[in-house]
């Protein structure tokens, strides 16, 4: 089975994602999902939109969902109800929110208001943050009780998180509980054991993740660093 | 000392009337409710009113809120699409009966009642409208109570009462990272806390199968839980139900005291509006 790569964290950098796909086009893989923050506020993000939504010739065909940048452009233009982009005006202040605006062409907005929270894929939940919200920073530090509870709410073995943006695989192998219960028919016991999942941090911009889901074996990857115009036209 | 914890009266008010005698006579002074005041029953504004008189610190409801709000849940809370629109009637019933003044206090009822390390909500900490059922993962169990930061966490919701003890949890982790993120792999294990899931039943409208309003009662002294059965009479609240106009399958429930009767299908699934 070939392998997945999966990325987040471009925020318009369309250097690094040529960078990554130049470095796919070199490996084993068949499937590139493209965990959201493809956006940000701190460069122009229309060329590397147009590339994700019109691939160039050799790239892997990228299967884009939303991230924790897009939900606050989309809540600021309209797209969420009654909803504005409150997460980034408490964090970044109005400034912020300005050059967002000002990173994405409004001729964009129906292609990211199409994409989706997140994937699942045979028994993988693909996310920008969690179950629970697209802005849920699961880390390596992130307590297992909340780990296990992610997976748990998305019925997933293996859960791809891209929030944090760093790269790491926490591995629940054991453990239970007991619990007892008590109601009006009576009293009875329940051990439940720890099922054996994964939580797969995959990076952010050039840092990269390898997933073979054939062999559940996981890489973590930097591609080889920006690749710089050329007089050929390579970006 | 003891406290009454009653929840999803549900505009009954000879189940109310039953329960609050029945704490009366146990001379417990303290009680809280856990919402659902409104919804499937006859007489909304006397049991909000009840409730009012009696001073009883309570948390918003999914009904209640749906009743400020405006009926804005997806299809989840409901097993069909019948079942759906007998709810939508009682909403728009009740919706018309209650009185702004009534209305204005439901609007006012905090998410969450707290006192020290106990949590008082309507369905979950996360949702009025998810359901801590006792049969739900354990370990999903515990992470709302510790998400919560309390000890016991006390619920309605579910119409069934319950207590739930997670003890003894362990969990293993191996843990590995990136070179761009360096530390250590490391294996460890992480020992759980204990703590409880309370569920107070329903007032209103029981599902446990039987007719007997239920609540709880928390000895504090011992930390035990009691869960009480209260009859009460359903008949008086059956013919208000035809009375008022409102399904008589809902009266119909009430008096065979039916288990699954308009339970949600997908109880787990939490509602995303």
């Amino acid at each position: 089975m070939a392998m997945w790569a999966l990325l987040s964290g471009l925020r318009g950098d369309l250097t690094v994602y040529a960078a990554v796909q130049a470095e796919l086009r070199r490996q084993r893989v068949d499937t590139l999902f493209v965990l959201g923050d493809l956006i940000g506020p701190e460069r122009e993000a229309n060329a590397l939109l147009e590339r994700l939504q019109q691939p160039r010739r050799g790239d892997l065909q990228p299967h884009c969902i939303y991230g924790w940048w897009e939900e606050q452009l989309l809540a600021e233009r309209g797209f969420r109800g009654e909803r504005r982009a409150d997460a980034l005006r408490q964090s970044g202040g109005e400034a912020a929110v300005a050059a967002l605006l000002q990173a994405v062409d409004p001729g964009h907005m129906a292609w990211l208001a199409s994409l989706q929270f997140g994937f699942v894929e045979l028994d993988c939940a693909l996310l920008h943050g969690s179950s629970t919200d697209v802005g849920d920073s699961l880390t390596a530090d992130t307590a297992p009780l909340q780990l296990l509870d992610r997976l748990t709410r998305m019925e997933a073995n293996r859960l791809f998180t891209a929030r944090s943006g760093e790269q790491f695989c926490v591995e629940l192998c054991g453990g239970g509980i007991e619990s007892r219960l008590r109601d009006l028919e009576g009293e009875r016991q329940q051990h439940q054991s720890v099922p054996s999942r994964k939580v797969i941090g995959v990076g952010s911009g050039l840092h990269y993740t390898l997933y073979d889901p054939g062999s559940d074996h996981i890489a973590f990857r930097r591609a080889g660093g920006p690749i710089h115009a050329t007089g050929r036209g390579f970006v | 000392m003891a406290h009454a914890v009653i929840s999803c009266l549900h505009a009954n008010l000879a189940a109310t009337e039953a329960v609050l005698c029945d704490i009366d006579q146990l001379g417990i002074d303290t009680i809280t409710c856990l919402g659902d005041l409104v919804g499937y029953g006859p007489q909304p504004n006397e049991v909000v009113e009840l409730i009012r008189a009696r001073q009883i610190p309570s948390c918003q409801g999914c009904w209640d809120e749906d009743i400020i709000e405006g009926l804005n849940s997806c299809e989840c809370s409901y097993p069909s699409q019948l079942a759906e629109r007998r709810g939508q009637r009682a909403h728009h019933w009740t919706a018309a009966q209650l009185s702004e003044e009534n209305k204005a206090f439901l609007a006012s009822l905090p998410l969450s009642l707290r006192r020290d390390r106990l949590l008082f909500v309507h369905g979950s900490p996360n949702s009025q409208h998810e359901y801590l059922l006792p049969d739900m993962n354990a370990f999903a169990a515990l992470e709302r109570v510790e998400a919560a930061q309390a000890d016991t966490l006390f619920c309605g919701h579910t119409h069934r009462p319950y207590v739930r003890e997670l003890r003894e949890g362990v969990i293993k982790m191996r843990l590995r990272r990136a070179v761009a993120n360096p530390g250590p792999d490391i294996e460890r294990e992480v020992d759980l806390p204990v703590r409880r899931i309370v569920n107070a039943g329903s007032v209103g409208e029981p599902r446990h199968g039987g007719t007997s309003a239920t609540y709880v009662i928390h000895h504090e002294q011992d930390d035990s839980v009691e869960i009480r059965e209260v009859p009460y009479d359903v008949e008086r609240t059956c013919q208000a139900i035809v009375a008022a106009g409102l399904p008589p399958l809902f009266a119909w429930r009430l008096r065979h005291g039916f288990e699954y009767a308009e339970r949600a299908d997908d109880a787990s699934h939490v509602c995303e509006r």
